[in-house]
């Protein structure tokens, strides 16, 4: 009964938000400075071609009123049409989701689990000679950005030992499992900055758990080592560390745009960057939003698994 | 002793054991042993080493140790882990101070129990589970195999550590090792799981080796005694032994600051001085530089630990004067009888008129009604006269913080009045008056959280007198100064950070604050509870002083009928946020009308063992 109203509480705030990030990306792109239909045609436009589009896009009519129509046709599911390609955006933004999600929910499935047991392993001995080997290689991998490892590993695994491909090169309706010796390098890029954030969040934690009383009975109750660390103190230090995974997701999407251009792999990441440059608003608009949305459902997801697995707060 | 235990080996035998936590020297050449089915109690003040020795037992310490412990014979500090392993929670088991922490708040507490029965008996699921539900009724849990069931949380602590006792009986160990296990319980539950031990040695023949600050508690379970000072064993014998005819000279002062809630009253006695220093022990007698009977010999020779009286008693005491320090002690001093015990003339300093304050759960989804709000403060209407004192004494949740809060103005009571001789106090104590904050001023339980990390003393007792007096420059220096002198601190702490202090010294400044504006009423929120017995006398004297200088009234909230019977003019037993009774302390401790006041003072543990288990009227 808790559980439920929690889950309803935050679904109502998360529509809210979604709400409020509608607004201000309608808001940014439509108010600052600047004719949208000029920025959209470039210097070389004709007045005629710039009323042309101003009529197309509705941009005469009064702000409240266009955002108020594309909110509606946004809740019908139309997203309006894209002024690069002519078509309508939501099957153009499914494909490329898709896409994006895959190598998303790969990096998460692989780097979340093994980020906990990084930090496990160095908590167990803080100070240790693997606690400081961990802990060195996360402070490095953590200030370096994304396109800094992307190169590098670009540049040590399809120059210098041509192993893998360097880039995707794929077509948006391609499906990228298909080639999956594309998507390891991508994967690996988005991997090493989770670790070494996660890895670090969950030796704090660890350390705490491995510190409190309950921990002290289970050694004191006779409980061998591993079924301490595994059956003791793992319950306890999941439920802090999956919510500290559902924030980080903004850093992973974040991490999607740079490498999908990076490695030019077809999806929502790179689709916003040809946007911009293309200053496709309505695709803009909203991929903006769906990043936002699921980020929201995301971190959502990760409160709830939180939530079920703390005995205290589920009942 | 009891008569198999001389035959009998111990189950525990502990021989010179010294522990060190780098330079301090915690614990120093401790010796004794407990005999199968004896129970031995080790007293002591804080940073008197007793819990090093308990968890020393179980091989459990981040110190080092040397010595031998043997536990049934086996000598633990030689084990192999995984030896170790199978000594723990089957051999020794242990309970713990605080059962909400000691328990795994993500296990269900019947798997926390089941979970031992399968690793040290080979158990298989279904019948370690039946037999933790088992366990769970021996404990006297009601619905067992319902609780089983339950999360750590959905218990009260009370039956908290009953699982926690049901959890260290499952491999019929044959030595509990029982760290403070009532302390932070209401009496009422305390009385209740002191029954349980008994009963539970009585009948499974289980040694107790029992550690606890309170005298009153190891009388109510133990068969021996052992008083542990600045980490050394200063007396030892049986209960009656140490606790009626004390043969060290600091188990006598302990005895003498320690509050009682029968027999005459008694200025409380405080032990001078501190702790020695952990990494330079004295040379001479530990406690030397704090007796009031020491001579030149004492300073300089470390007493053994020798029998007391004729050679080969069981009482023994690291005192060189120890059969005759009866003698040499000065006689302990009475309380000098309060002559006003009529009605004071005059309006009352702070009146409390049908004081309401409930709390609201959340509601479980949006938009719907919550739960029951709980009434914290139920209709309450007290008064307390001018330089006199009120006392709520009640258990945990009966609404006595809330009502000081109340006062205080830090929680907003729904309905009722609180008047300040005559003058109604804004409810917020942000929108009371400068002269009105002044007149009201607060002392907390927890000296630690009270005191700002980042102020000198200095800073902390001057604020008040900036604020509310204009001091500045040399005049508030020189004030500040007096005011601590007033407190028995001197200049020298002026500079030095709450940090840099001794919990009892905390406390001191935080009375010096609290008396710095010339307040009309201080509220004393468990001002001692967080500290030690002696250090607790010192203050309750130190507030009894100012009390009797300033003319000040104090509202003292306390769950402790003791200190209460010692300081208050007037008690009031709140219990569920109603008054049930109130009066004298002579009347209300001397023939209580409710059965909630009598059962509340029938759990307080005496130094006389108890002849029958306490009940609560429901």
């Amino acid at each position: 009964m808790q559980a439920l109203g929690f889950i309803l509480r935050r679904t109502l705030l998360l529509a809210v938000v979604l709400l409020v990030v509608s607004l201000l990306t309608f808001g940014i792109v439509n108010v600052l400075p600047g004719d949208v239909a000029t920025a959209v045609l470039g210097d070389m436009a004709t007045p005629e071609q710039a009323a042309a589009l101003r009529e197309r896009l509705g941009l005469d009519e009064p702000l409240a009123q266009r955002y108020l129509a594309w909110l509606t046709a946004l809740l019908q599911g139309d997203f309006g049409t894209s002024l690069q390609h002519g078509q309508p955006i939501a099957p153009l933004l499914m494909g490329r989701l898709g896409n994006s999600a895959i190598l998303g929910l790969l990096t998460l499935t692989i780097a979340a689990p093994l980020a906990v047991a990084l930090g496990i392993v160095a908590a167990l001995r803080p100070g240790g000679l693997l606690d400081r080997l961990i802990g060195a290689i996360a402070v490095g991998a953590y200030a370096l950005p994304e396109y800094v490892i992307g190169l590098l590993a670009i540049l040590a695994f399809s120059i210098w030992l041509p192993v893998l491909p360097g880039t995707s090169l794929m077509d948006p309706n391609e499906n990228p499992l298909a080639r999956p010796e594309a998507l390891v390098l991508p994967v690996c890029v988005l991997i090493t900055g989770m670790l070494a954030f996660i890895s670090q969040i969950t030796r704090a934690s660890m350390i705490q758990v491995m510190a409190s009383p309950y921990v002290r009975t289970a050694i004191l109750k006779g409980v061998p080592f591993r079924r301490v660390v595994l059956k003791h103190a793992l319950p306890n230090l999941l439920p802090p560390t999956i919510t500290e995974i559902g924030m980080y997701l903004g850093y992973v999407i974040g991490g999607l745009v740079v490498v999908e251009t990076l490695f030019s792999y077809a999806g929502l990441g790179q689709l916003v960057t040809n946007a911009v440059s293309y200053r496709d608003v309505p695709v803009i608009q909203a991929t903006v939003l769906l990043v936002a949305a699921a980020y929201g459902i995301g971190n959502l997801l990760a409160d709830v698994v939180a939530l079920l697995l703390t005995p205290r707060l589920r009942a | 002793m009891n008569a198999i235990g001389q035959l009998a080996p111990p189950v525990l035998d502990v021989r010179n054991l010294s522990i060190t936590y780098g330079p301090l020297r915690a614990v120093r050449g401790v010796s004794f042993s407990i005999a199968p089915g004896e129970a031995l109690g080790l007293i002591g003040e804080s940073g008197s080493g007793k819990s090093s020795v308990a968890y020393a037992v179980m091989r459990h310490i981040k110190g080092q140790a040397t010595g031998t412990v043997r536990v049934d014979g086996q000598d633990i500090m030689t084990l192999s882990e995984p030896a170790l392993a199978r000594m723990r929670g089957r051999t020794a088991a242990m309970v713990y101070q605080d059962p909400m922490s000691a328990l795994n708040p993500a296990i269900k507490v019947g798997e926390q129990i089941a979970e031992a029965i399968r690793l040290h008996r080979a158990a298989d699921r279904s019948t370690a589970w039946t037999r933790a539900v088992a366990l769970l009724e021996r404990v006297h849990l009601p619905h067992p195999s319902e609780i089983a069931h339950r999360y750590p949380h959905q218990l009260s602590g009370g039956q908290q550590q009953r699982v926690v006792i049901a959890m260290a009986l499952a491999c019929q160990p044959r030595l509990l090792i029982m760290d403070e296990p009532t302390t932070g319980l209401d009496v009422t539950t305390e009385a209740v799981i002191l029954e349980l031990v008994n009963e539970l040695r009585r009948e499974t023949g289980v040694a107790v080796l029992f550690i606890s600050h309170n005298m009153g508690v190891v009388a109510q379970v133990c068969d021996r005694v052992g008083v542990l000072y600045a980490g050394q064993l200063i007396e030892e014998g049986t209960t009656q032994q140490v606790l009626r005819t004390p043969r060290h000279p600091y188990t006598v002062a302990l005895m003498r600051a320690m509050p009682a809630i029968g027999g005459p009253r008694r200025r409380l006695a405080a032990i001078p001085g501190r702790l020695p220093d952990l990494r330079t022990p004295p040379v001479g007698c530990v406690f030397s530089p704090r007796c009031a009977i020491a001579e030149a010999t004492c300073h300089d020779v470390m007493p053994e630990l020798d029998a007391a009286g004729h050679a080969g008693s069981t009482h023994h005491s690291r005192c060189h004067f120890q059969n005759e320090i009866h003698q040499r002690l000065p006689p302990e001093p009475l309380m000098e009888e309060e002559a006003v015990t009529t009605a004071v003339k005059g309006r009352p300093r702070l009146q409390m008129v049908d004081l309401c304050r409930s709390f609201r759960g959340r509601s479980a989804l949006p938009f719907l009604r919550g739960p029951a709000p709980v009434r914290a403060v139920d209709h309450v209407t007290l008064d307390i006269p001018a330089g006199r004192t009120l006392a709520v004494v009640g258990e945990s949740g009966s609404g006595k913080s809330t009502l000081a809060r109340c006062v205080a103005g830090l929680i907003v009571p729904e309905a009722g009045d609180i008047r300040l001789e005559e003058a109604v106090l804004e409810r917020l104590v942000q929108r009371r008056p400068r002269p009105a904050q002044q007149a009201v001023q607060f002392v907390f339980q927890n000296p630690d959280a009270a005191l700002n990390p980042h102020r000198t003393v200095a800073e902390i007792v001057g604020r008040p007198m900036q604020l509310y007096g204009g001091l500045a420059g040399r005049a508030l220096r020189r004030r500040v100064i007096e005011q601590l002198e007033s407190v028995k601190l001197g200049e020298r702490y002026l500079d030095l950070y709450p940090r840099e202090m001794s919990g009892g010294e905390k406390q001191r400044v935080s009375i010096a604050r609290a008396f710095a504006g010339h307040p009309r009423l201080v509220i004393c929120d468990e001002p001692t509870s967080a500290l030690d017995i002696s250090v607790q006398a010192a203050i309750l004297n130190e507030l009894l002083a100012l009390q009797r200088r300033h003319g000040t009234s104090y509202l003292f909230i306390s769950h402790d009928l003791g200190v209460v019977r010692h300081v208050a003019h007037h008690v009031a037993i709140m219990r569920q946020g109603r008054i049930v009774e109130s009066g004298s302390p002579a009347a209300v401790f001397g023939a209580p009308r409710e059965a909630y006041t009598r059962a509340l003072i029938a759990a307080i543990p005496t130094l006389e063992p108890r002849p029958q288990p306490v009940s609560l009227p429901t």
